[in-house]
């Protein structure tokens, strides 16, 4: 048991994929280090835990979700514990991704309400810098707001972190941990403004149930927040719902805020309460170098201190090339109809061009106007490949100021935020 | 595992192009851009990786390195990294200050920062650099 590094309550069906059982020594060893892989799971040391048998996991042990991700064909998996898994390019060509294609970023664990799909006596607290502060269940948010349905780009900040150089801590996101499905709730700021904000509100402070990694239940995995100017903005929701069905557990089940132009970790999932703080919120990954940029250009590798990185917020202009899939093959001399998706930040995308020279020339692709604010945008283009032989397609969006993509990766940073570096593929013209 | 492609699938793809001029189907630009996976190299010696130990390369302190960090995290987020020493002694820090991570003091810390360092660097160890040149 000490060495089953996936904690599950049932686990019978992945025995196989288990750790060997170590040897007599091994154990010794862990049980020396004082608090104990298992006694880590729980957030506590657990007396004869020597006595326990093989294959006994304490009740309060969390099941990591891992069996789940069955049901997420296609996805690369980049950690199981916690689970992280993103998207390749060419699986993220729907308008709409399905749950199947929507990328996984845990921060803890995945929360027991969520796996067992359990929202029995949920509420939402509305609290702090407010006239009135709110104890909502999930019918009052059904029964006293309008219901919206949009469709909202989630991205990880760290997307495409695995191309800064050196490397910087954390998954080694490449270009798939983005997805725009459509979501189901309330306005953000409906609810916020029934509770009447006071002028003296400056930031919000997100909080979920997901369990810690290290089973302390003191701790949260992530607590991150908004200027409350943003969160008062079109676009924020509380959702229940996903494509049309309640939020499966990996993607915050029973409720989720979402801020669409913000870093995904700003889109709590398993949404328990939102503080209203007077200050800076300065709860978990909100602080030190997570989500947080140097303040002033940096040059690779370098330590920036603590007190020079501030706190990331809205996302760049991007966009994927979800089809053909890279490394196709296509008739030269005829046209190919390439295509994919466009977002910013900032709101709606104003252009988009691609390029079959490395960049050297570029023609326009037809971008389609966004359904809602803050979705994704189909374009498209047809390239004429003029002799046979190997070329990259490159794609680049403009966001309304007229911002683009840049050809390489910008600005390196120490946790590999916010690289918008144009998206390339591979074609050859037989 | 068999419902995912791993990382490997990226790795396979990128040294199979360069193995071979000639296009291979599949390949992706974007592969061949990003940084590398760990060398799960010592000197010039390749590793072998302990399957007992999340598989981790089988050198002097990954016993160690496996029991201390997986009491939170598997070691496929360990094998992602290519970092500075810097930033792995800063990561230390931040996971016993922040994240709960039980702070040995038996000279354990030691051991693991130097095969983190040894294995998951951005930096050139000198053992590679004496190899380069010989």
């Amino acid at each position: 048991m000490l060495e089953d590094n996936q904690p599950r309550q049932t686990g019978e069906d992945s025995e196989s994929r288990n750790e060997q059982p170590a040897s007599s020594a091994r154990r010794s060893f862990l049980r020396t280090t004082g608090l104990s892989t298992l006694g880590a799971m729980v957030g506590m040391t657990i007396p004869f835990e020597g006595n326990m048998p093989f294959g006994v996991v304490p009740v309060m042990a969390q099941d990591s979700g891992e069996d789940l991700m069955s049901g997420k064909s296609g996805l690369t998996l980049l950690g199981d514990r916690p689970l992280n898994a993103e998207t390749p390019a060419h699986l993220l060509d729907d308008d709409v991704t399905p749950y199947e294609r929507m990328f996984v970023r845990m921060n803890g664990l995945v929360p027991q309400t969520a796996l067992d799909q359990d929202a029995e006596g949920w509420t939402l607290a509305i609290d702090g810098e407010v006239e009135t502060p709110l104890e909502l269940s999930i019918d009052d948010l059904k029964s006293q707001f309008e219901t919206v349905t949009n469709r909202l780009v989630i991205e990880c900040g760290g997307n495409g972190r695995a191309f800064f150089n050196p490397g910087a801590s954390g998954n080694q996101w490449t270009t798939g941990a983005v997805g725009c499905p459509e979501w189901t709730g309330v306005r953000l700021a409906d609810v916020l403004n029934k509770a009447g904000i006071k002028d003296s509100a400056v930031y919000t402070a997100h909080y979920g149930n997901d369990p810690h990694l290290s089973g302390d239940p003191d701790k949260n995995p992530i607590s991150r927040g908004v200027p409350i100017e943003k969160a008062l903005e079109e676009g924020g929701m509380i959702a229940w719902e996903m494509n049309g069905e309640p939020i499966p557990a990996f993607h915050g089940f029973p409720l989720r805020l979402i801020v669409p132009g913000y870093p995904g970790s700003a889109s709590q999932k398993y949404l328990t309460r939102i503080w209203i703080r007077d200050q800076v919120h300065d709860g978990a990954k909100m602080t030190g170098y997570s989500y947080r940029l140097p303040e002033h250009p940096v040059a690779p590798g370098t330590e920036v201190p603590e007190s020079d990185m501030v706190i990331m917020t809205v996302m760049p202009v991007k966009s994927l090339i979800t089809f053909p899939e890279t490394g196709t093959e296509v008739a030269t001399g005829e046209p190919t109809e390439v295509r994919g998706h466009a977002w910013a930040g900032n709101g709606d995308v104003q252009a988009m061009d691609v390029s079959i020279d490395f960049g050297q020339t570029w023609q326009k692709a037809e971008l389609d106007p966004a359904p809602n604010l803050y979705s994704w945008q189909r374009w498209r283009a047809d390239v004429t490949l003029p002799e046979t032989g190997y070329y990259e397609v490159w794609a680049r969006a403009t966001d309304k100021d007229g911002v683009m993509q840049p050809p390489v990766v910008p600005g390196w940073n120490p946790r590999g935020y916010g690289n918008n570096m144009q998206h390339r593929i591979a074609l050859v013209a037989t | 595992m068999t419902y995912f492609s791993t990382m490997g699938g990226y790795i396979a793809v990128a040294s199979m192009f360069l193995a071979a001029p000639a296009f291979a189907q599949g390949y992706d630009p974007m592969a061949a851009m990003r940084q590398p996976p760990a060398t799960m190299q010592d000197g010039d010696e390749a590793v072998q990786l302990d399957p007992e130990l999340g598989n981790l390369p089988d050198t002097e302190g990954a016993e160690e390195t496996y029991y201390q960090c997986t009491a939170c995290h598997s070691t496929a987020i360990i094998k992602q990294q290519r970092l500075t020493d810097a930033r792995w002694d800063y990561l230390w820090t931040w996971m016993v200050e922040d994240q709960g991570m039980y702070d040995p003091e038996d000279g354990t810390r030691e051991t693991v920062l130097s095969y983190l360092k040894r294995h998951f660097s951005s930096e050139p160890r000198p053992a590679e650099s004496e190899g380069a040149s010989d």
